[in-house]
């Protein structure tokens, strides 16, 4: 039983993740380069987010949508995705190579 | 010399190397795999479109065809008007493109891109085929009301940065306490809707601290202009009574003009200026009327690959595109330029685009050098249109405090830095 209840928390956690589209990720991350330098790696004062977790950037970007993270620019791009779209750059983000 | 050089430069970049010379013209033949872009114009579009194409296929053969060595941006130009930075700020080069990215550049002039035959021909007579081009040639003015060519010597319009920013500049610091500065701001649609406005504020900037008994007047072309509550807001706040703005419809609308003599005829009296800065209507640059990329004054384009609904295998891209609801900006022509790039190389390995594609701009305008405003949106390509997403962007917020908007002062020359590396570097 607790084989079944383990296998069965595993698929739901899972199903709140998308798979990671390359193409797409790569696709959205382009407008985000514009502040945040070539691949997200900024050398000013806008953050570098190249190789940054994906979870962690993936809920930042949640809580700039929700409104629960608030700042002068962030919430203006969010709010133009949908949270598997934040999810999907937030992966590619990941992958760069810091 | 410099026209041999590039040339030779590029039959050594490219694979084949057979040729054909008849008389003064000569064309290059396609490298084996087929894959040439050629990219005219080295701007916010054309030089990002150059680096992204390489950077997503390094086995394309990318040429950048660019009249000037060396490019000035506007966006920052408005702070050098000001004198609160050197032209050299302002200035970017190709060297990194074609030293990192091993593209090929070209300083030469165009005089068409044709695509009934699938290639540039250059002014000099040379012809370089393309399997896909990319035109971003910007904007030109149109000449009225009396202001023609040359009359920017007198009454600069500082609307392409390089020289005429730097007249502008000298006429701003050559003006006298208690002049007057007139800004003659264009009609829509026009490059970098907050532009004119930016500029107004930081010349307000500069005369309050050295010529503080002057006036600036705005005869707007327009009814309303971009960002207007917040410029207000903050023109009243920093400069009092200062700047004068005049809509279209209330004493703005221009007559005519003499730049020699730097005075406006309005509907309502003649306006002597001290320094005239007259920045005309505006339509897409001469190459894409040359090119029949045309149709009005502004190119065509499919919106989710950007290539012209005129001429197969051109894509056109910035100023010179109609891309609405984008407004025609820096942070735009950078956007679209990536997409273009992305579904040309998708197109070239006969892979499907990305559909749809999104793009967005962010345009920060400074009200003084600790003062800053901003506008951003996301935007979808739908089949003929693009679209800004339901919810997404917005305006700073009216009655910020002032740490907020020296805050964003900060972003703005953060977004300016990483975006002048995000193009040539």
């Amino acid at each position: 039983m607790k084989k079944i209840t383990a296998t069965l928390f595993c698929l739901c956690s899972l199903s709140f993740a998308v798979e990671y589209d390359p193409i797409k990720g790569q696709m959205l991350s382009l407008s985000c380069a514009s502040c945040h330098g070539t691949d997200g790696k900024s050398t000013t004062i806008t953050p570098y987010i190249a190789g940054m977790g994906k979870t962690t950037l993936y809920k930042t970007l949640l809580e700039y949508k929700n409104g629960t993270k608030t700042g002068t620019m962030m919430q203006k791009h969010v709010k133009g995705f949908s949270d598997e779209e934040l999810e999907q750059v937030s992966y590619y983000f990941s992958k760069v190579k810091r | 010399m410099m026209n041999r050089r590039n040339f030779n430069k590029l039959l050594v970049g490219s694979v084949a190397l057979s040729f054909t010379a008849c008389n003064s013209i000569t064309s290059v033949s396609l490298p084996k795999n087929k894959k040439r872009v050629v990219v005219v114009g080295g701007g916010f579009g054309g030089a990002t479109a150059a680096k992204y194409l390489k950077k997503f296929s390094p086995e394309t053969e990318v040429i950048l065809i660019e009249q000037n060595k060396e490019y000035y941006t506007c966006p920052f130009g408005n702070t050098v008007i000001a004198g609160m930075n050197d032209i050299e700020y302002i200035k970017h080069d190709y060297k990194t493109l074609e030293s990192k990215y091993k593209i090929v550049v070209m300083h030469e002039k165009v005089k068409k891109v044709d695509g009934a035959t699938s290639s540039v021909i250059l002014e000099n007579g040379q012809i370089i085929p393309f399997t896909k081009a990319v035109v971003s040639p910007g904007i030109d003015f149109k000449y009225e009301k009396g202001y023609v060519e040359g009359s920017e010597m007198y009454a600069p319009h500082a609307y392409k940065a390089g020289p005429q920013t730097s007249l502008l500049r000298k006429q701003l610091e050559d003006m006298k306490d208690g002049g007057t500065y007139v800004m003659v701001a264009p009609p829509n649609p026009f490059r970098c809707p907050p532009g004119p406005y930016e500029r107004i504020s930081l010349v307000a900037h500069y005369l309050k601290n050295n010529k503080p008994n002057s006036k600036i007047v705005i005869l707007d072309q327009k009814k309303k202009f971009s960002k207007q509550g917040l410029f207000t807001e903050g023109w009243e706040k920093l400069y009092g009574d200062m700047i004068e703005w005049r809509s279209v419809d209330f004493g703005g609308k221009v007559l005519k003009v003499d730049p020699e003599n730097k005075i406006v005829t309005t509907d309502e009296e003649d306006l002597k200026a001290d320094v005239l800065n007259y920045i005309p209507s505006q339509k897409a640059g001469k190459l894409a009327f040359d090119s029949g990329l045309t149709q009005g004054d502004w190119c065509p384009v499919n919106t989710k690959t950007f290539e012209s609904r005129l001429v197969k295998n051109v894509h056109v891209i910035g100023d010179a595109s109609i891309a609405t609801k984008m407004p025609k900006s820096g942070f735009s022509a950078n956007s679209q330029a990536k997409i273009a790039a992305l579904q040309i190389v998708r197109l070239l390995a006969k892979m499907p685009i990305v559909n749809p594609p999104k793009l967005a701009n962010t345009c920060y305008s400074l009200l003084s050098p600790t003062y800053g405003i901003s506008v951003a949106a996301v935007y979808e390509a739908h089949e003929d249109k693009i679209i800004k997403v339901k919810g997404s962007g917005g305006l700073s917020p009216m009655a910020a405090s002032d740490s907020y908007r020296m805050q964003e002062a900060e972003y703005a020359v953060g977004w300016y830095k990483n975006q002048m590396a995000d193009i040539f570097l």
